[in-house]
């Protein structure tokens, strides 16, 4: 199911949870991450080692319980915003939930927000009792409190009194600056690792940039950026908008790589008859 | 950078062609020489390709060619002074024949290989699956190999010639495309670009699957069409095919890159002659099948992407060189039917002695445009 819709099922995320004893005593991390892929920021970000350390970079994260204290550095640094702390110990009838929120502006707290679940639909009315802005990581986080019931079910809020007319997308890609020419970026940054599948940094992507490769799909061809297992979703962006950065161009001018089927690698027998799914 | 208002020659087409031919014609002393690329360097065929280079053809001309490019590839990042690498494996090429009648063609072809030099060899299944152990030797009667065959990185070739171009003074302009090539007295005056006009009496027709589309704006019709062709390439593997497999019959050619990924790729003749490159179905249930049934090993091996590219074909599976006859000025180096990467060497060699005027290192006077009306063509058969 999740395959195909998206959206995890019941029994997915009952097999995430810890036991009833643990979730009584107070908040937890629920890592509803289900896909392999090369992504690891959550089991370096645990300062009580809480999420063990990988052997491979495509590893789902395995979270001890007992270690956890619901801190939610994790949740404020996973890229796929698919980390959530629970706190179902309050009593009262109700809990909280403390979820990832990457919109402007920010709720207030004491807001009342509607309640949405993981197929994008209203179940209820939450208030907002925290917020975090994520200074540091650029996610905010939000707690709300709602019905003990909903702990499982609500993994998004909408903030209808902010609401306005929106423009296209594309439009505001187009209208985002691109960030102040920064000379001093210091070394340390030049190490970063921006393709994780091939293992090419920043320093390769920046020198390629002044060499005039200014597509990301020039940088690719020479560089392999983006042709690993996860297929540029994570370098491509950070690529682009490091030639937005360096070339001051608009980032929405800065082309994307070219996205390939199967999107997803399959093995050649799933072509070869049989299962169709 | 702007465009200069005028050119010795220019160059139209930012693939291998075009920029070996620049390169050649730069080393050779030309000034003012300038590429148009209307997107990006190998953008085109060059960057999509299959990449493999084989000199075990059934026709002598492209025997020849391959011959005089695996020669220069061998030295390559030297005579380019490359600063990363072109990739260039020579781990062979084995050629499988499904059938009798097509090792009766093959024994053919490997003698007139071995008359040019070529050091192919005629094998049995047995001999064949020495040396790629998990081929399935049920399914061909019979093969031929060649170590000195290989493959390369297409980009990477691409930007060496490029590179080394421009250190000789080449310009090279990318996101720039040729709208429109003034002739007077059937002699070409200048290119009409996107970024200018750029006064020049030599056009370089190196544009690949554009190729006909650039000589109509000349009034010159290059009889080419383009077709595409798909290609898919799985996760990293060991080292485990070592040459490049390829069938005729069945279509297929498959090889490990040094990378580890597997690509392999096939025809269909019953391709839409346009320019569509997305990605088909029926390319990867086919393709998967021939793989399956010949190099079951590799059926649980992922696919990571497919792409397509186009190949701009003859009618005669040869490519096309030199001047035309209607308009002083301009040469086709087009026509490659799918084999333009691996003999851009030869290309950038002959073209460049056609424009000067200097005896041909390898006599493809037989390859010019006028043999498809003369009627006199060779048809390769030995085409994926």
């Amino acid at each position: 199911m999740l395959e195909k819709t998206g959206i995890a099922t019941r029994e997915q995320i009952e097999k995430l949870l810890p036991s009833p004893g643990r979730r009584a005593e107070g908040p937890y991390a629920v890592m509803e991450c289900f896909q392999k892929i090369p992504c690891n920021p959550c089991s370096t970000s645990c300062a009580f080692h809480a999420i063990l350390p990988m052997d491979d970079i495509n590893d789902i994260p395995s979270v001890t319980p007992d270690k956890c204290t619901g801190c939610g550095a994790c949740a404020a640094v996973c890229p796929g915003l698919a980390i959530f702390i629970i706190d179902e110990s309050k009593g009262g009838g109700t809990g909280t939930v403390t979820l990832p929120y990457e919109f402007r502006p920010l709720p207030g707290i004491g807001e009342t927000v509607k309640a949405v679940n993981r197929a994008g639909e209203v179940v209820g009315d939450a208030v907002v009792t925290r917020v975090l802005p994520g200074k540091k990581t650029k996610t905010p986080l939000v707690t709300i409190e709602v019905p003990l019931s909903l702990v499982h079910e609500v993994r998004f809020i909408r903030c209808e009194a902010h609401q306005e007319e929106d423009p296209s997308v594309a439009d505001t890609l187009r209208e985002i600056p691109a960030p102040p020419q920064t000379a001093d970026i210091g070394e340390q940054d030049d190490e970063v690792v921006i393709c994780r599948c091939e293992g090419v940094t920043l320093r390769e992507i920046r020198d390629l940039i002044r060499e005039g490769y200014t597509t990301v799909d020039e940088i690719k061809r020479i560089s392999r950026a983006g042709m690993g297992p996860c297929q540029a979703r994570t370098c491509g962006p950070l690529i682009a908008a490091e030639i937005a950065r360096m070339t001051g161009e608009p980032l929405g001018s800065v082309a994307p790589s070219a996205h390939r089927a199967p999107v997803k690698p399959l093995p050649i027998e799933f072509f070869l008859g049989g299962d169709t799914e | 950078m702007n465009l200069p208002k005028s050119a010795s020659v220019v160059i139209v087409g930012g693939g291998i062609s075009g920029c070996a031919i620049a390169w050649n014609l730069a080393n050779r002393g030309v000034k003012d020489i300038v590429v148009l690329e209307k997107d990006t360097l190998a953008n085109g065929s060059t960057g999509r390709c299959g990449a493999g280079i084989r000199m075990q053809w059934g026709a002598e001309k492209n025997c020849r060619l391959a011959q005089f490019s695996v020669n220069f590839f061998e030295n390559a990042n030297d005579i380019l002074a490359y600063e990363r690498d072109i990739e260039f494996e020579q781990s062979g090429y084995l050629i499988i024949a499904a059938n009798e009648a097509e090792a009766q063609q093959f024994r053919k072809n490997v003698a007139l290989q071995n008359s040019l030099g070529i050091p192919s060899v005629f094998l049995s299944p047995e001999e064949a699956t020495a040396i790629v152990p998990y081929i399935n030797a049920t399914q061909f009667v019979a093969a031929t190999f060649c170590q000195k065959d290989g493959h390369l990185n297409p980009f990477h070739t691409t930007d060496a010639f490029a590179i080394a171009a421009e250190r000789l003074g080449v310009r090279i302009f990318k996101h720039t495309e040729v709208t429109g090539i003034e002739v007077k007295n059937n002699r070409i005056e200048s290119v009409d670009t996107t970024g200018g006009r750029i006064a020049t009496h030599i056009v370089v027709n190196a544009a690949g699957g554009w190729s006909k589309a650039i000589g109509k704006m000349a009034g010159v019709d290059v009889p080419v069409y383009v077709q595409r062709h798909q290609i898919l390439v799985t996760e990293p593997l060991e080292p485990i095919l070592g040459p490049m497999v390829m069938g005729f019959s069945y279509n297929i050619y498959i090889q490990q890159v040094p990378h580890g990924s597997i690509i392999m790729g096939r025809s269909d003749h019953t391709e839409p002659r346009d320019f569509r490159t997305t990605s088909g179905w029926k390319f990867i249930e086919e393709m998967t099948k021939t793989c399956g049934t010949l190099l079951p090993y590799l059926r649980t091996a992922k696919i990571l992407r497919q792409w397509a590219g186009h190949y701009c074909m003859t009618e005669d599976a040869q490519p096309i060189y030199g001047p035309v006859p209607e308009v002083e000025g301009m040469y086709l180096a087009c026509g490659f039917s799918g084999h333009g990467f691996m003999l851009a060497p030869a290309t950038a060699e002959l073209i460049s002695e056609m424009i000067l005027g200097e005896p041909l290192t390898i006599d493809v006077s037989d390859l010019d445009i006028g043999r498809f009306k003369r009627r006199e063509l060779v048809r390769e058969q030995s085409v994926v």
